[in-house]
């Protein structure tokens, strides 16, 4: 019995590591982007659209999903609330200062629409990116699931 | 000293320029290939309930007042905005507005381009606009014809179109610029905003076409040459900037903003004759130098938020200063708001104006409304509005003379994102 319930224990412990793997948001950008390591500062700042270009001059392009899990553990992440970011994007928008996020629907075309796009910026979850070309992961969130 | 004021800023246009042209001529664009043009845009329909009230009092006169009600719908305002992207360090914007049920076949409001600009970045800290521009000036300037950023529907008075028989938003702030230099620089968990420029003198010194199609200008009655440009000496130009500070995730704003320019004193059908002391009308006729000051801070903590800002406007006059004459104009505007819950937002507000030109003029503006998010294009909003105006002319009294104005406003509306 003792030993049924440890072999349940290690079960259930694996499951979560596998689950907690799968899930693992991270932050990506198209490969010609020259920085390869970024603060959450930096990543708020460019969803924010206060960093509108890189440090090689190139234009940012920011991704941005509609719904999911990537998505909540990304904004907590940068410690934004979706209506803190929408009213950002349109008071940039309507003075012209910058384009607001592409808004995707699955992170499949996210992680395609940043490795197509120079300058390009997004998250999903690890296992969209795993094995792509021409994106990298700048970031890790820590403490997401 | 005049002289060499002037001439300062005659190199400071010419600097800036030159600026303009070696960094354009430096940079090439890229053939990185962008989106094109985007399109986008904002309306805003209303109905409106009035209910004014005017009360006239005066040595010798028999009290007199008068009421009158008003309602009308109307699209109070659309804006389309055209952006465009051109290679990395260049974008061009256009604002083209249309105002109350829009006819040129009826006359009926008017069409007007309230921006048109081309922005060069050199860096997030480093940016040069140019062309027909809102200038930085406190928070609201720049947006002060955004109404889909706004949760109300009538401005604060000085920015309000449907006042600006009444008020003029240049007695206050500054409409237009022409080149701005501006940017962000991060400053640990700040922002630190800059913006400096500079622009034609006010609307009222500006060529316009009279009713038999000749040219019509303040200054010079022989400059005959097109509508729409300004014939005055740089001294007269605009000038001014900005300095802010805000929080990386926006939530909270504050700044100080100043400009220079001449207020055109010979534009006299702006101001009603009750408006005026007797003293006040031997300065009409000139150019009287003026100042504004701003500040402004916004803040943000969860569902609460507040928004408030304070315009100063002094003049360094010396015939006025002859006369013991009092010119000034002051503004003051708070705003705090709640959302209920995400869609929807309350908030109540008030105004008050200053117009001191001899006589005292004071306004003030008690206001609150909600604003309701049907979807992410659509805001239904409702708002109610006390409005009153008192006219005194201080110590004795040339006129003496009182003059209450008292407006109750019911607006309805539909602000939609295009």
């Amino acid at each position: 019995m003792n030993q049924l319930f440890r072999i349940s224990a290690l079960l259930a412990f694996l499951a979560v590591g596998v689950f907690q793997a799968q899930a693992q948001t991270v932050v990506i950008v198209n490969a010609s982007v020259p920085s390869s390591t970024f603060s959450v500062e930096e990543v708020m700042d460019v969803y924010t659209l206060n960093k509108t270009h890189w440090d090689n001059g190139a234009r940012v392009t920011v991704f941005d999903l509609k719904e999911g899990q990537a998505k909540r553990a990304f904004y907590e992440y940068i410690g934004m609330t979706e209506d803190d970011l929408q009213r950002i994007w349109l008071r940039k928008q309507f003075t012209g200062r910058a384009r607001p996020p592409h808004s995707l629907s699955n992170e499949t075309e996210l992680v395609e629409r940043v490795g197509k796009t120079p300058g390009g910026i997004g998250y999903a979850s690890e296992s969209a990116v795993r094995g792509k070309k021409n994106v990298r992961i700048i970031a890790r969130l820590k403490g997401a699931p | 000293m005049t002289h060499a004021f002037g001439r300062t800023r005659v190199l400071c246009v010419i600097g800036a320029a030159t600026l303009l042209i070696t960094c354009a001529n430096t940079q090439r664009l890229s053939a990185q290939s962008d989106e094109g043009l985007q399109i986008f845009g904002s309306m805003q329909t209303v109905f409106f309930h009035q209910e004014s009230e005017l009360t006239i009092e005066g040595e010798g006169l028999s009290p007199w007042s008068g009421t009158e009600t008003r309602n009308s719908f109307a699209m109070q305002q659309l804006d389309l905005f055209l952006r465009k992207e051109m290679g990395d360090d260049f974008t061009a914007f256009v604002d083209l507005e249309f105002q109350l049920n829009y006819s040129s076949e009826a006359r009926w409001g008017s069409l007007s381009l309230q921006e048109a600009w081309m922005n060069y970045h050199v860096s997030d800290a480093f940016n040069v606009k140019t062309g027909l521009l809102f200038p930085a000036f406190n928070r609201l300037n720049e947006i002060k014809n955004r109404l889909a950023l706004l949760p109300y529907l009538f401005r604060p008075l000085i920015y309000e179109r449907l006042l600006s028989q009444k008020f003029y938003a240049e007695d206050f702030v500054p409409e237009h610029a022409f080149i701005q230099l501006y940017g962000s620089i991060p400053i640990g968990d700040f922002f630190a905003d800059y913006a400096v420029y500079t622009g034609n003198a006010e609307a009222s010194y500006i060529t316009r076409q009279d009713s038999r199609g000749g040219i019509e200008t303040d200054i010079n009655p022989n400059f005959e040459f097109l509508s729409g440009v300004d014939p005055t000496e740089f001294k007269l130009k605009l000038f001014g900037g900005r300095l802010g500070l805000r929080t990386r995730d926006e939530n909270v704003a504050f700044g100080v903003s100043m400009t220079h320019d001449y207020n055109n004193l010979r534009d006299t059908t702006r101001y009603p004759s009750y408006t005026l002391s007797r003293s006040a009308r031997q300065l009409l006729g000139s150019d009287a130098p003026r100042i504004r000051i701003g500040a402004d801070l916004a803040f943000r903590h969860g569902p609460l938020f507040f928004e408030t800002e304070l315009i100063k406007v002094l003049y360094d006059y010396e015939r006025a200063e002859r006369l013991k004459l009092e010119i000034e104009q002051s503004f003051a505007h708070g705003m705090v708001g709640y959302d209920i819950f995400p869609a929807l937002t309350a908030y109540v507000s008030v105004q008050w104006g200053d117009y001191t030109f001899g006589i005292d003029s004071d306004y003030y503006v008690y206001s609150f409304g909600s604003a309701y998010r049907v979807n992410d294009a659509i805001t239904a909003k409702a708002q109610l509005i006390m409005y009153e105006e008192g006219y005194e002319e201080e110590g004795v009294t040339e006129s003496a003379f009182s003059h209450d104005v008292t407006i109750k406003f019911v607006f309805l509306g539909f602000s939609i994102l295009l």
